[in-house]
C-alpha cells in the first residue's frame, strides 16, 4: 500500500457519527415540508381542474386520521407542516440516536 | 561582535554559513536583540540559493521557487523583499525522446510521444503495480515501480535519478524518494473536488499543486543579500570570505569554545557562547580540534555529496523555449537540466533579445566533468544543446561556469547509519546546533532550512524545538504554519464527513424507527377505535402478510416494518460508503499522479 493510500485510511480511518440534533432538524423540515407542498398542490390543482364537487385530495386526507385537525385546505398544510416538522425531528433524532449507541456499543 | 574574550552574561552567537539558514538564524536572532557573526566563505550569500551576476545576466543555482506552506516562512520572504517579488506561473516539461512530455502524463501526449505500445504498457505496469504491490520498499526504484508501475519507472525516472545522484537507483534510499513528496494533502485534493472555487479562487487552488510561485526580481539572491543588509543593520556582522579552518571545543565541558577563521588570508579566533552550523557535517566533524574519535570521524567521512555545475550560455535568440525550466532525460547527453533565467524573471537578462539558459550537469568533484575545463564546458554544453535541437551553436555569444561543491547530500543506503552516529555524537555538544541542508544532511528544501533556522534560534532564546523534527513530522511544526481557522474547520468538516458509516447501525436504527411508527400508528387507530378501525391503514396487509389494525397486527407490522427499513437501511449505508470510497479512490489517484509532478520538482 502507497503514502497516500495509508495517508487516506489514516485520516478517514473511525466510524461516521451522526448528529442527532441536525439530523432530526433535517428530516423535521422535510416531511413538513413535503406535507405542506403537497397539500397546497391538491389544493391549487383543485380549484383549477375540478369542475364539479368532487373532492379534492382524498388520499392525503386520510393523514387526518393520525394528524388531529389536518384537512387538505390552506390551513390544513400548516397544521400538516407542524405535524411533519415534529415528526420528522423525533424520527430523525430517535435514528441518530439509536445508530450512535450502536457504534459506541460496537466500538 | 569583536573577537574578545567570552562575556557570559551576553549571548554571542556565531553561525557558519550564510545561506539561507545562516542567514534566517541570524535574522532571527537580531530580531531578540541577539547579536550574532556569519561566516560565508564564498564572497556572495545565499549558498546553492545565491544569484550570481555575470555581465548583468542574473542567474540562480538549480532554480528556486518561492513556495511554502509554512506561514511564518512566508511572512519572514514578504517582510524582506516586501513587492520585490514576481508571481509566476509555472511550466516545466520533460524531454525525452525529442519530445516533450507534460507531467502528470496526459493521455493524448503521451500516446503522442511514447507510441501505443509503449502507452499500452505504461498502464498495464500502473494497474498490475496496484493490484499487486511489492511490499518490499526499501530503495529507489522499488519505491517508485510501486507507486508509478516499472515501466513508467523506467522511461521517467531511472535515467533522470542516475544522471542527477551518479549512482544505480538501487543504491538509493527510499526514504530520499518518500522525503520528497510530503507535503500533498490528501483533505486538501478532496477539498478541491468536493467545493468547487469561485473563478476569483481558482488560481489560489492551483498555486496549492504548485503551478504558480513568487520569485524574485533578481533571482534567489535578493532575498539574502536583503537579508544580510537587515541583519547588519541591527548590529550583527555577516563575514564574507572568511573560512571556519578549526572547531575548538572542549573535551570535558561538551562545548564549543571558539572557532579559528582564516578572515582574508588572516587567522583569527572568535568566541562564542552558541554556535550555528549549515557547514556540510563531513566537513564540520573533521575540523574539530582535538579530533573526534575515531567511530565518529569514520562515519562523517561516510557521507557522500553530489555536486554539480552550471554551464551558462548566453544565446542572441528571443526565445528558444517557453518553459522555466525542462528535464532533459535523453540518455544520450550527459545535460540533466535547462533553466532558462529570463522565464523564471524578465529582469534576469539585460536585453530582451537575448537568452540566457543554464545547463546543469551533476556531478562528483573528482569526476572528468567537474575537472573539465570551463573551455570545454562550454564546448560540451554547446555540442549538447544543438543535439538536443534547441538551439545552434553558433547563436551563443558568450558563456560562463559556475560550479557548485556539496550541493546535494545523498542518500545512499549507507548514509543513515553514519548520520546516525555522527548526530549522536554532535548533539552532546551542548551549544551546537546543525541547521540547513548540508548542515543536517537533509535534504531540505529552502523553507524547511529556514524553519531549521528560526528553531535554532528561538532554542538560543530558551526554547526546547527539536531541529530534527522538521521536515519528519508534519504535526510537529503545524504550530507555526499558521493554518487560516476556516481552513481547519473545512478540513475536519471534510474528514468527519468522509468516515464510513457503519451499516449495521444505519440498518438497526432505521429498522427500530420504521417498525415503531407502524407499532405506534396502529395502536393510535385502535386506542381511537370507531366502526371500522383504520381502514386505510389495513390496506398495508398487501404487502405484510398477516398485518390487520389489532394488537397483534401492530406487532406484525413492527417486524414487517423493521425489516424492511433494516434492508433500506443497511443498503443505504452501504451505497453511500461505496460511493464516497469510490470518490476518494479518485482524488487518490489523482493525487498520486501529482505527487510525480511534485517528486521531479524537488531534485
Amino acid at each position: 500500500m502507497n503514502d497516500v493510500n495509508k495517508k487516506g485510511d489514516k485520516i478517514f480511518g473511525g466510524i461516521f457519527r451522526l448528529n442527532a440534533g441536525i439530523l432530526g432538524i433535517a428530516l423535521g423540515l422535510l416531511f413538513g415540508l413535503v406535507i405542506f407542498i403537497a397539500t397546497n398542490w391538491l389544493v391549487l390543482m383543485g380549484h383549477i381542474t375540478s369542475s364539479d364537487n368532487s373532492e379534492i385530495g382524498p388520499h392525503l386526507k386520510l393523514l387526518g386520521e393520525f394528524f388531529i385537525g389536518y384537512r387538505v385546505s390552506f390551513f390544513g398544510s400548516f397544521v400538516g407542516f407542524a405535524y411533519g416538522v415534529i415528526l420528522g425531528t423525533l424520527g430523525g433524532s430517535l435514528i441518530a440516536w439509536i445508530y450512535n449507541k450502536f457504534v459506541d456499543f460496537r466500538n | 561582535m569583536k573577537p574578545s574574550s567570552e562575556d557570559k552574561d551576553i549571548k554571542k552567537v556565531i553561525i557558519i554559513g550564510g545561506g539561507p539558514a545562516g542567514l534566517t538564524a541570524a535574522y532571527e536572532l537580531s530580531k531578540e536583540n541577539i547579536d550574532s557573526i556569519v561566516f560565508e566563505k564564498d564572497k556572495v550569500v545565499g549558498g546553492i540559493s545565491k544569484t550570481v551576476n555575470y555581465k548583468d545576466y542574473y542567474f540562480d543555482l538549480g532554480g528556486h521557487r518561492f513556495f511554502t506552506k509554512i506561514q511564518y516562512v512566508q511572512d519572514i520572504w514578504k517582510e524582506v523583499l516586501g513587492n520585490d517579488f514576481l508571481h509566476r506561473n509555472r511550466l516545466s516539461r520533460i524531454y525525452y525522446n525529442k519530445k516533450f512530455f507534460n507531467y502528470p502524463l496526459r493521455p493524448l501526449n503521451a500516446l503522442a510521444g511514447l507510441g501505443l505500445w509503449n502507452t499500452t504498457a505504461i498502464l498495464c505496469s500502473y494497474l498490475c503495480v496496484h493490484l499487486f504491490p511489492s511490499k518490499k520498499e526499501e530503495t529507489f526504484d522499488q519505491w517508485v515501480s510501486n507507486r508509478f508501475g516499472k515501466r513508467l519507472y523506467q522511461i521517467f525516472f531511472k535515467t533522470y535519478t542516475e544522471k542527477v545522484w551518479g549512482i544505480p537507483c538501487s543504491e538509493i534510499k527510499a526514504e530520499w524518494a518518500a522525503q520528497r513528496i510530503k507535503g500533498l494533502s490528501l483533505v486538501k485534493a478532496i477539498k478541491n473536488a468536493v467545493i468547487k472555487p469561485k473563478d476569483n479562487n481558482k488560481k489560489e487552488v492551483i498555486t496549492t499543486l504548485i503551478d504558480s510561485f513568487d520569485y524574485p526580481k533578481f533571482g534567489p539572491g535578493l532575498m539574502y543579500q536583503t537579508m544580510s543588509k537587515n541583519i547588519q543593520n541591527n548590529g550583527s556582522l555577516v563575514q564574507m570570505e572568511s573560512e571556519v579552518n578549526t572547531i575548538l571545543w572542549n573535551k570535558n565541558h561538551r562545548k564549543v569554545e571558539s572557532l579559528e577563521v582564516d578572515v582574508n588570508g588572516q587567522k583569527k579566533i572568535y568566541h562564542g557562547t552558541d554556535f550555528i552550523s549549515t557547514m556540510p557535517i563531513r566537513e564540520l566533524v573533521q575540523k574539530f580540534k582535538p579530533t573526534v574519535p575515531v567511530k565518529v570521524l569514520k562515519a562523517a567521512n561516510d557521507l557522500k555529496y553530489r555536486d554539480f555545475l552550471t554551464v551558462v550560455l548566453i544565446i542572441n535568440k528571443r526565445d528558444v523555449f517557453p518553459d522555466n525550466w525542462i528535464y532533459i532525460h535523453e540518455p544520450d547527453v550527459k545535460l540533466g537540466r535547462i533553466q532558462n533565467y529570463k522565464n523564471w524573471s524578465p529582469y534576469m537578462v539585460p536585453d530582451p533579445d537575448k537568452t540566457c539558459l543554464g545547463l546543469e550537469y551533476f556531478c562528483f568533484e573528482e569526476d572528468d566533468l567537474w575537472t573539465m575545463s570551463d573551455r570545454e564546458l562550454i564546448e560540451l554544453g554547446k555540442k549538447e544543446l544543438e543535439i538536443l535541437g534547441f538551439a545552434e551553436a553558433t547563436s551563443v555569444e558568450d558563456a560562463t561556469v559556475v560550479r557548485v561543491p556539496k550541493a546535494y547530500p545523498v542518500y545512499d543506503l549507507h548514509y543513515k547509519c553514519a548520520l546516525n552516529v555522527v548526530c549522536e555524537f554532535l548533539n552532546g555538544i551542548d551549544n551546537l546546533q546543525l541547521i540547513g541542508r548540508n548542515g543536517m544532511h537533509r535534504y531540505n528544501n529552502m523553507d524547511h532550512s529556514m524553519l531549521t533556522a528560526i528553531y535554532a534560534a528561538r532554542n538560543i532564546n530558551g526554547a526546547n524545538h527539536n531541529l530534527w523534527a522538521v521536515n519528519e513530522e508534519q504535526e510537529y511544526h503545524e504550530e507555526i504554519i499558521d493554518k487560516p481557522i476556516e481552513e481547519s474547520v473545512t478540513n475536519n468538516v471534510i474528514i468527519k464527513t468522509f468516515k464510513k458509516m457503519d451499516k449495521l447501525g444505519f440498518a438497526v436504527a432505521i429498522g427500530v424507527v420504521s417498525g415503531l411508527s407502524i407499532f405506534l400508528a396502529t395502536i393510535f387507530l385502535i386506542i381511537k377505535g370507531g366502526g371500522v378501525v383504520g381502514p386505510n391503514l389495513r390496506l398495508l396487509d398487501q404487502f405484510f402478510i398477516g398485518y390487520s389494525v389489532s394488537l397483534k397486527g401492530a406487532f406484525v407490522g413492527m417486524f414487517y416494518s423493521f425489516f424492511w427499513g433494516f434492508l433500506f437501511g443497511w443498503s443505504f449505508a452501504y451505497l453511500r460508503n461505496l460511493l464516497l470510497a469510490l470518490f476518494v479512490f479518485r482524488v487518490k489517484r489523482r493525487l498520486e499522479m501529482l505527487t510525480f509532478r511534485d517528486f521531479l520538482d524537488h531534485f
